[in-house]
């Protein structure tokens, strides 16, 4: 498997508290969900893949790139797709004009724009609303129209924070259709809460306790931890719980 | 069955005929809409953009500047109304009224530059290769230069007072540190707007009653190094508003 | 909606129109389109029409006569290709209905009908204008007296001449500059 995300003894801290501990983790193509309860780190370690952030602590290389290295940081982010759980957007930006505006930010070619603008307006389905201002848009258009700045520039490595928020289940399964085309030629990391969003479209998954790795492996690994427990309506969940019951233990003992 | 092809009348209304014209057609349509919607859902970029682009070698800074709130022709109308009528004031009244307005119109309009474009979507922004703070950057410059310009010829319009003709510059560059500063801080462009144009009536008033001439605060020459100390302290406070570390504390959930 | 309708809307601004038109017309216009030119050329010259229709919508007259004045559009946008890729790909003649049996309907789908043109008179003159109104675009004799201030009659006799100088002019060819009268 040829590795895009080297991620060696990453280490992050707000203040005096310790977010990500000695993390160590390996992806290459495909699309890669990341579980686990709020204040896992998830978030955090997207920011820190996504360079908003820069590591405590470890080593990073991204795409062959170093993220410490301004040039490599800037090659990194304009091969980058990035969608933060919380988007700010600008209410009087059509939806062609924000997307065109982050398109121009990621420093792609000036001639390929306008086209990549709007199949990525298309692909998450937003044909109709395309010279519509943001202000008037649904949370669900607002979050399909983060999708589509995250995917205009065909990122090689593509970061989504709880990208489903608000879309509504006909949407989740156009959105995981997209996420395994994506995958196809690329690496996704999807982070979620929603289990069942990750089951789906997911090649691997990982589940973060406390900022530490607790589980990696197929989303069938996953389930077939949780035979013969009780917590959770479907395999995934209950895979979910017996890890995250066992790592509370663990931290515990 | 033949497919009616030779008969245009009939195809514009015949759905059976039209649908059936399409199968096995090896034209990828939806590339073709592509094309066309990359034209209808948006205008090409005005003569200033395209202008910038070639000074700042870079589509997106031109974007990011073309997108100024303070940069659109109904602020800098504005503005110029205001020196106007100040320039017409001074020579009624005598009293240096360009020299006393330009500082605040400058201050707020750099505090207007952060805004749209620069944040709310800053989490975004910051993994993006042309970063926010560039796009400040290059804000900040075009509109303190534009305001400048505007002072400028507004008190060369106002012959009486020659000797005035530059006292406002200096303190022009002190209140427009500080609304960028508010500004970044507080994370609103109000915020700034609202610091620049009190702080400047608050150094007028203050000059006014310690020396009894409404004009001190242009005119007195042992103001100028407090100016320039003001200065370079707020810039200094920008810089460090608007960057990574500072914005960790505040963004983190 | 109708085709009229849409054109209508589309005139106005709507994009969401020019979808729905785009999706009712373009299987069947790159049917045709395809049958005597390659996949590529199909493709530039679709977008290049339904971008023209976009800008120009304004320009239709409701008549439900749409699939025609699309397919006019098409027509010399696939002309036009032809004279940027070189003529030597093919010959629009069977585009069209072989049937027709007007000899100025199968020449205007020919190429060197801007060569014919410039011998009735440089671009902009009058009997441009009228040839491009009647001819070319299609508009009825009188429409054209009414945008062009002549009598209808006028009109008539006029289009009747230019008809059969560009008759001559097609058939004499016009890879020969001759010098217009």
């Amino acid at each position: 498997m040829a590795v895009t995300v080297q991620i060696e003894r990453l280490c992050q801290r707000f203040g005096r508290t310790t977010v990500i501990e000695d993390l160590d983790l390996e992806i290459g193509m495909g699309v890669f969900g990341l579980l686990g309860p709020n204040g896992a780190g998830k978030t955090t370690l997207l920011r820190t893949l996504a360079t908003v952030i820069a590591p405590a602590g470890g080593r990073l290389r991204l795409l062959g790139l170093d993220p410490g290295d301004p040039e490599q940081r800037r090659e990194l982010r304009r091969r980058l797709g990035y969608l933060p759980q919380a988007m700010g957007y600008y209410p009087n930006f059509t939806v062609f004009e924000f997307v065109e505006y982050i398109a121009l930010l990621k420093e792609m070619p000036a001639r390929e724009i306008r086209r990549a603008v709007a199949r990525a307006i298309e692909r998450v389905g937003l044909g109709d609303r395309a010279k519509a201002k943001l202000k008037t848009l649904s949370g669900g258009q607002l979050r399909r129209v983060g999708i589509a700045q995250a995917i205009v520039n065909d990122p090689e490595l593509l970061l989504l924070d709880e990208p489903t928020a608000g879309l509504d289940p006909e949407q989740r399964v156009e959105f995981r259709a997209l996420l395994r085309e994506i995958g196809g030629r690329g690496t996704v990391i999807v982070s979620t809460h929603l289990v069942e969003d990750v089951g789906a479209a997911c090649t691997e998954v990982g589940l973060l306790h406390r900022g530490r790795l607790v589980f990696r492996g197929t989303p069938e690994e996953l389930a077939a931890l949780g035979e013969g427990t009780g917590a959770g309506d479907t395999p995934l969940e209950r895979g979910y719980s017996a890890v995250l019951a066992g790592a509370r233990a663990g931290a515990r003992a | 069955m033949t497919d009616h092809l030779d008969d245009v009348a009939h195809l514009s209304t015949c759905d059976v005929c039209r649908r059936r014209a399409a199968e096995g057609l090896d034209v990828n349509l939806d590339a073709v809409w592509i094309g066309v919607a990359a034209e209808a859902w948006t205008k090409p970029a005005g003569r200033v953009e395209r202008v910038a682009r070639r000074l700042l070698r870079s589509p997106g800074l031109a974007r990011a500047l073309v997108t100024t709130p303070s940069l659109v022709p109904s602020w800098i109308l504005a503005s110029v109304a205001v020196l106007a009528i100040g320039a017409l004031a001074t020579e009624s009244t005598g009293t240096p009224w360009v020299p006393l307005l330009a500082p605040a119109l400058a201050g707020a309009a750099i505090a207007y530059a952060y805004g749209p474009g620069v944040d709310p979507a800053f989490e975004l922004s910051r993994s993006l290769p042309i970063s926010d703070r560039m796009v400040l950057l290059v804000r900040v410059l075009a509109v303190f230069g534009l305001n400048a310009l505007l002072a400028l010829a507004a008190s060369l319009a106002t012959p009486e007072i020659r000797g005035l003709s530059l006292g406002w510059l200096i303190p022009m560059t002190t209140i427009s540190a500080l609304g960028l500063a508010v500004a970044t801080l507080a994370r609103s462009a109000n915020a700034g707007v609202a610091a620049a144009l009190t702080g400047w009536a608050l150094v007028v008033l203050g000059g006014a009653a310690s020396t009894h001439r409404l004009a001190a605060a242009v005119t007195e020459v042992t103001l100028l190094p407090m100016y320039l100390a003001g200065t370079i302290g707020l810039a200094l406070l920008a810089l460090h508003a608007s960057s990574g570390h500072r914005m960790e504390r505040r963004t983190w959930q | 909606m109708s085709d009229d309708e849409l054109l209508a809307a589309i005139a106005a601004g709507d994009h969401t129109a020019l979808r729905e038109l785009f999706e009712r017309h373009a299987p069947w216009m790159a049917a045709r389109l395809r049958r005597r030119l390659p996949r590529d050329a199909v493709e530039d010259v679709l977008q290049e029409t339904f971008i023209a229709v976009w800008r120009g919508a304004r320009h239709y007259r409701p008549q439900g006569a749409a699939g025609g004045w699309l397919w006019a559009i098409a027509r010399r946008q696939a002309a036009a290709w032809l004279r940027r890729n070189g003529r030597a790909v093919v010959s629009l003649d069977e585009l069209d209905s072989p049937r027709s049996e007007d000899v100025v309907d199968r020449a205007i789908d020919r190429v060197d009908l801007e060569g014919a043109l410039a011998q009735l008179g440089p671009a902009g003159s009058d009997r441009r204008l009228l040839v491009d109104l009647a001819l070319v675009a299609g508009y009825p004799s009188k429409e054209v007296s009414q945008l062009l201030g002549i009598p209808e009659g006028t009109v008539k006799s006029r289009i009747n001449r230019l008809r059969r100088r560009l008759q001559r002019a097609l058939e004499r060819g016009a890879e020969h500059d001759r010098p217009s009268r």
